[in-house]
C-alpha cells in the first residue's frame, strides 16, 4: 500500500475494531442464545446476545443440506452483497458465525448475524393495537426511500420489496432486509427528475412477490429498471394506510387486473410501450378503466395521494425514483415526518399473544401472497414471530395452520397436514380445490377436506366503493384466498400424489366472487381461455431434464436458507393443485369465513395449536389418514408427505420434490434424505443457461403436458419459473 | 446517498504482518513449495474447466486468504488438492460461469493422475499415451469426492469469513496503460503475463498489495522488458503507488521466474504430493 498519500485511507488490514480483516468467522459460542424467533415457520432464526459486545442480534441459520451444489449460491450472493452495503436503512450483516462440527468431515453450520429488529412492517400493520399516525408513516416511508435511494445509487436492485421485508426496531429505524433476490443493476442509476430511466439489458421477470410486483413485470418487460422497487414502495405506502396489502392478486393475471382496476388500464399515454410487451398470460386487452386511486385512497391528503400516484405509475420510465420521492412535497407539508426517535415503541411482535391478538381483530388482513419470488426470504427475516406469508403461499401452503401460519384455520391446508391443524370437520369431504375457494355462498362443491374454508379477508373499505366495477375482478383483489377455480379446470392429476379429480368449477355460483380467473375471462369476453393445463408454464419442453434447472418452472425462487427447517411446516403443495393462495399473516385475525362457519372456535383451536408449536418447536402431529375417495395409495402418499415435509414455506421445495419423484426415488429414500432435498432450490439460480429456459417458457405453455400436474398447477397461478436473479 | 465507498470495489482486504508470520511459522519445510504447486494446480484446473482467467485469479486469491486466515488445524482436514478444488468451485459458483461438481472432480482427478501434465505431479512428464483408466472417476469415487468438496467449500468459507469478493488488477492495468498513452499489444500482453504469474507467487501479493499497486508494478516491469518507454517522471505516483511499494512488487514480479526455476530444480525427479 502506498503511504504518504494526502487523503486518509480506510485501513485495509484491520477492521475498525482492530481485528484483522482476514479472520475466520466467529464462533456461535460467542453468542448467548436467547430463544428462537419464529421457529418452525421459516427456518431457524434465533435471538442471541453477543458475549463480546452485548449486542442483541438475530442469527439466521443457513441451512445446507443440499448435497448437490454445496453452499447455497443465493446465500453466498446475499452475503457478498450485504458485506458491501453500509446504510442506516439497510439491515446490516454484522458477521458470519459458525458452529464447528466435532468431526472435521462434517459441514459446519453457518449463521448470518444481523442486528435484532423488533418488528417487521407487515407484522406491525397486522397488529390491531398499532395505528400509524401520519408523521409516523412519513417517517417510515422516508427511511424506506432513503434505503432505496442508496441501493439504487449503488446500482443494486432489491427485487423483493414488500412490507414483510422491512424491519423496524423500537427506536423507529426502518431497515430493508432480505437481499436474497437482489442483484447488481447494470445500467445507469436513476437520475433526479428522470424516473427510473431505461435499462439496456434484460433481467429475469420472475422476481418480486406478486402482490408487490409492478405492472411492467407482470407484462413481462425484461429490460426493467430500479422502478420495479419503487412500485413496491408504493404498495407498501398504500399498505401503511390501509393496514393491509393493497393489491392482492391471486394469480399473475389477476394481479395485473386488479392493478389496472386501481390505477386505470394501460394506454399509450399512461404506459407507453405496453402494447409491445408480451403481456400477461397472453392477455393483452385490459379494457379501458379509469384510475380509481383517488376514490380508493380518498382519505389521503392531496400530497400523499400525489406521491402514491407517482409511485404507482404504470409508466415505469416516469415512475418517480427514490431521490425525487424524497423531495416530494409530501415530506415538506404538515404534518411533518416524525423523527425516528420520537416514534412510539411497540410490543415485540413475537412476544404478542397471538390469540389475543387475533381476537381483537375481527378481520384478518391477508398476508402477502408469496407471489413469486423471494418469499421465502422474507420469511427468514420475519423474526418477529410472525410467520412469513410468502413461504406459505408458495411452499405449498403447507399446513397453514402451522405455528406461524397466519391462517388460524389452516387456510392453506393443503392436503397435507390437514389434520392436526384444525381442519374443519365441516368440510371434511374432499372438495376440490375449485370448491375450496370461496365458501361464502352455497357452493355446490364443498371444499376439500383439507382446505378449511377460509373466507376472504375482510374487504377494505374501498372495496365498497367500487361501484360498478366488475365484481369478480375487484373482489379478487382482496381475496385472500387463492382462487380455486382455475385450478379446478386442470386435468386430473395422475400419479402418486395426484389429487382426486376436482369437480368442475362452480361457475354458476353467484356468490363466488373472483374465485376463478378463467370463467372471469370468459365472462369478460376477453377471449378464449388458455388451455387449461398450464398456461403459465415456463418450462420449455424437455427442460425438466436439465439438472441445473428445476424440473418445472414455477417461479420459485429459491428462498435462501430458510426453507430447510425440518420442523417447518409442511410444504405440501405438491399434491395440491392450488398454488396461489396468498399466505396469511399469522398475526392477522382469522379469516372471515362465510357466515355459516363458526370461525372463532376453529380458529381458536388452531391458533392454540399453532402457538404451542411455535413455542415448542414440535413437529406437527401426525395426521390421521384422510378419507379420500381415491383411496389408499393416494392417501398413504399424502400422509407420508405430510410427515416427511417440514413445515417450511419454502417455495422451492415442492418442485424439488417433484423432480425427485420423477426420478423415481422411493418415498422412503426421500424420507431418509429429507434434509438433503431441501436446499435444492438453490440450484435454480445457478446456471446461466437457465436464462434461455426462463425466457422461453412463458411461450411454451402448451407444450408441457408431460410435466407433472403439480408443476402445471403451480405455473399456472404463480407463474414462477426458474429464476436467476444474478444472471440477468 | 453516499455511494458504496470505491474502496470496497477497487480494493481488497489485506493481510496483517502477524498473520504472515503465523502462516510462515505454521508451515512445514516445504510449505512454500506446496503453496506454489497448489496455485499452479488451481490455475491448470481453471484452464481445463474453461473458466475465465478472472475466475481463476479469484479462486487463487480465495485460496491465499484461506491460508492466512484459517487455523492450522483447519487446514489439516483436507488435502491441498481439495482446497484447490473447493476454491475454484466456489469462485466459479460466484461467477457467471459456474461449473458442475462433477467437472471439478474429473479435472482434479486428471491433474493428479499419472496422466497429468503437471511436472510436480509427474516429474518425468506426462506419458505420451496416457491410459484413461488412470483418471477415470467412478460413480462411487465421485460421490465421495463431491462430499469432500462440499465440506471443504464450507470450511473455506468459514475460514475466509465469507469474504468472497476479490478485486483484481487486470482492468485497472489496461486503464493505466491507456492513461499512459501507450498502445502496445506486446506491453499489454506482458503486463497480463506478469499479473497472472503474480498469482502463483508464494509472497501472496494479492493479500499484501492492492490491485492498483499490482497493476502499476506489472506495467513497470513489462515496460522495461519490452523496451517501451513510459513518461519520464515518477508516473506511478499518479496512480497512488509510492516508490517503496513499487520496488517491492517489481522485485516480486521480476524474481518469480527465478523462484519457479529453483522450485523445478528442487523437485526434479521427485513428485510433490498434494493429496
Amino acid at each position: 500500500m502506498s503511504t504518504g498519500t494526502p487523503h486518509p485511507r480506510k485501513t485495509l488490514e484491520r477492521l475498525p475494531d482492530g481485528k484483522p480483516r482476514f479472520r475466520g468467522c466467529s464462533r456461535i459460542t460467542d453468542y448467548d442464545y436467547l430463544g428462537k424467533l419464529g421457529e418452525g415457520t421459516f427456518g431457524e432464526v434465533s435471538k442471541a446476545r453477543s458475549k463480546k459486545t452485548g449486542q442483541i442480534v438475530a442469527l439466521k441459520k443457513i441451512l445446507m443440506h443440499n448435497e448437490k451444489d454445496g453452499f447455497p449460491i443465493t446465500a453466498l450472493r446475499e452475503i457478498k452483497l450485504l458485506k458491501q452495503l453500509h446504510h442506516v436503512n439497510i439491515l446490516k450483516l454484522e458477521e458470519m458465525a459458525v458452529e464447528r462440527p466435532k468431526s472435521a468431515s462434517k459441514k459446519p453450520s453457518m449463521f448470518m448475524v444481523t442486528p435484532y429488529m423488533d418488528h417487521d412492517l407487515a407484522g406491525l400493520l397486522e397488529n390491531p393495537t398499532v395505528n400509524f399516525t401520519e408523521p409516523q408513516i412519513k417517517c417510515y416511508l422516508k427511511q424506506l426511500l432513503e434505503g432505496c435511494a442508496y441501493l439504487h445509487a449503488n446500482k443494486i436492485l432489491h427485487r423483493d420489496m414488500k412490507a414483510a421485508n422491512l424491519l423496524i426496531n423500537n427506536r423507529g429505524i426502518l431497515q430493508i432486509a432480505d437481499f436474497g433476490l437482489a442483484r447488481p443493476y447494470d445500467d445507469d442509476p436513476p437520475k433526479p427528475g428522470q424516473g427510473g430511466g431505461e435499462a439496456t439489458r434484460e433481467y429475469t421477470t420472475l422476481v418480486v412477490t406478486r402482490w408487490y410486483r409492478p405492472p411492467e413485470l407482470l407484462l413481462q418487460l425484461r429490460k426493467y429498471t430500479t422502478a420495479i422497487d419503487m412500485w413496491g414502495v408504493g404498495c407498501v405506502f398504500g399498505e401503511m394506510f390501509k393496514k393491509r396489502p393493497i393489491l392482492t392478486g391471486n394469480s399473475d393475471l389477476n394481479q395485473a387486473q386488479i392493478i389496472f382496476d386501481l390505477v386505470g388500464s394501460p394506454t399509450d399515454e399512461t404506459m407507453p410501450g405496453w402494447r409491445d410487451l408480451p403481456g400477461c398470460e397472453n392477455i393483452t386487452d385490459w379494457g379501458s378503466k379509469p384510475s380509481r386511486l383517488t376514490t380508493v385512497f380518498r382519505e389521503l391528503s392531496p400530497p400523499a395521494l400525489s406521491l402514491l400516484g407517482e409511485l404507482l405509475k404504470l409508466d415505469w420510465r416516469k415512475r418517480i425514483n427514490a431521490m425525487d420521492a424524497l423531495r416530494h412535497p409530501y415530506f415538506r407539508t404538515e404534518p411533518y415526518p416524525a423523527r425516528p426517535e420520537d416514534l412510539p415503541s411497540f410490543e415485540d411482535s413475537h412476544e404478542l399473544d397471538r390469540k389475543k391478538f387475533r381476537d381483537q381483530k375481527s378481520k384478518p388482513p391477508p398476508a402477502p401472497a408469496g407471489g413469486a419470488v423471494g418469499i421465502a426470504t422474507q420469511g427468514e427475516w420475519a423474526i418477529n414471530g410472525r410467520s412469513i406469508p410468502p413461504l406459505e403461499g408458495r411452499s405449498g401452503g403447507t399446513g397453514g395452520a402451522g405455528p406461524g401460519s397466519r391462517v388460524p384455520g389452516g387456510r392453506y391446508a393443503n392436503g397435507h397436514n390437514s389434520q392436526g391443524y384444525g381442519r374443519r370437520p365441516l368440510h371434511a369431504q374432499n372438495g376440490a380445490y375449485g370448491g375450496g375457494g370461496d365458501h361464502r355462498g352455497p357452493n355446490p362443491y364443498p371444499p376439500h377436506r383439507d382446505m378449511p374454508p377460509y373466507e376472504q379477508g375482510q374487504r377494505p373499505p374501498y372495496d365498497q366503493t367500487r361501484g360498478s366495477m366488475p365484481p369478480q375482478v375487484y373482489d379478487e383483489s382482496y381475496s385472500r384466498r387463492p382462487s380455486g377455480g382455475e385450478l379446478s379446470s386442470l386435468p386430473v392429476p395422475a400419479g402418486d400424489h395426484a389429487l382426486p379429480p376436482r369437480p368442475p368449477p362452480p361457475e354458476a355460483d353467484p356468490f363466488r366472487h373472483g374465485q376463478q380467473d378463467e370463467p372471469a375471462y370468459r365472462d369478460d369476453g376477453r377471449g378464449p381461455l388458455p388451455p387449461p393445463s398450464h398456461p403459465r408454464s415456463r418450462i420449455p419442453p424437455g427442460a425438466g431434464a436439465d439438472y441445473r434447472r428445476p424440473a418445472h418452472d414455477r417461479d420459485t425462487y429459491i428462498p435462501p436458507y430458510s426453507h430447510a427447517d425440518p420442523t417447518a411446516r409442511l410444504p405440501a403443495m405438491k399434491n395440491r393443485r392450488r398454488d396461489d393462495r396468498p399466505p396469511y399473516r399469522d398475526n392477522g385475525p382469522p379469516p372471515d369465513y362465510a357466515d355459516h362457519l363458526s370461525y372463532d372456535d376453529m380458529g381458536a383451536a388452531d391458533r392454540e395449536r399453532g402457538r404451542t408449536r411455535d413455542l415448542d418447536g414440535l413437529p406437527p402431529p401426525p395426521p390421521p389418514p384422510p378419507p379420500h375417495p381415491q383411496g389408499g395409495v393416494y392417501d398413504r402418499d399424502r400422509d407420508r408427505d405430510r410427515d416427511r415435509r417440514p413445515r417450511s414455506r419454502s417455495p422451492g421445495r415442492d418442485w424439488e420434490r417433484d423432480s425427485h419423484n420423477s426420478h423415481s426415488h422411493s418415498h422412503r429414500d426421500r424420507d431418509m434424505h429429507r434434509d438433503r432435498d431441501r436446499p435444492r432450490d438453490w440450484d435454480r439460480e445457478r446456471d446461466p443457461r437457465d436464462h434461455s429456459h426462463s425466457h422461453s417458457h412463458s411461450h411454451s405453455h402448451n407444450h408441457n403436458h408431460n410435466h407433472g400436474y403439480r408443476d402445471r398447477d403451480r405455473d399456472r397461478d404463480r407463474g414462477y419459473g426458474l429464476q436467476d436473479p444474478y444472471r440477468r | 446517498m453516499a455511494p458504496i465507498s470505491s474502496v470496497e470495489y477497487l480494493s481488497n482486504p489485506l493481510v496483517t504482518s502477524n498473520q504472515l508470520l503465523d502462516l510462515k511459522n505454521s508451515e512445514r519445510d516445504n510449505g512454500l513449495s506446496v503453496r506454489f504447486a497448489q496455485a499452479q494446480l488451481t490455475s491448470a484446473a481453471g484452464i481445463l474447466l474453461r473458466l475465465p482467467q478472472e475466475v481463476i485469479a479469484q479462486a487463487i486469491v480465495l485460496l491465499q486468504r484461506f491460508w492466512v486466515s484459517s487455523r492450522p488445524e483447519d487446514r489439516e482436514g483436507f488435502s491441498p488438492k481439495t482446497f484447490s478444488a473447493a476454491t475454484i468451485y466456489l469462485a466459479a459458483k460466484l461467477s457467471a460461469t459456474p461449473v458442475a461438481p462433477r467437472s471439478v472432480v474429473n479435472v482434479y482427478a486428471y491433474l493428479t493422475s499419472k496422466a497429468s501434465p503437471l511436472l510436480f505431479v509427474n516429474p518425468q512428464g506426462a506419458p505420451t499415451d496416457p491410459d484413461p483408466a488412470d483418471y477415470y472417476v467412478s460413480e462411487g469415487t465421485y460421490e465421495r469426492e463431491r462430499q469432500r468438496l462440499f465440506v471443504c467449500e464450507s470450511v473455506v468459507l468459514v475460514g475466509i469469513g465469507f469474504d468472497t469478493r476479490v478485486a483484481l488488477p487486470y482492468s485497472l492495468a489496461l486503464t493505466y496503460i491507456q492513461v499512459l498513452g501507450v498502445s502496445s499489444a506486446s506491453l499489454a500482453r506482458r503486463v497480463f503475463e506478469h499479473l497472472n504469474a503474480g498469482l502463483l507467487s508464494p509472497q501472496l501479493l494479492h493479500l499484501t498489495h492492492q490491485p492498483h499497486a499490482l497493476a502499476v508494478a506489472a506495467i513497470y516491469v513489462a515496460a522495461r522488458e519490452t523496451g517501451i518507454k513510459l513518461v519520464e517522471q515518477n508516473w506511478w505516483e499518479v496512480f497512488d503507488v509510492d516508490r517503496e511499494d513499487l520496488g517491492f512488487l517489481v522485485l516480486a514480479y521480476g524474481s518469480l521466474a527465478n523462484f519457479a526455476e529453483a522450485e523445478a530444480k528442487k523437485w526434479k525427479g521427485i513428485a510433490l504430493s498434494l493429496d
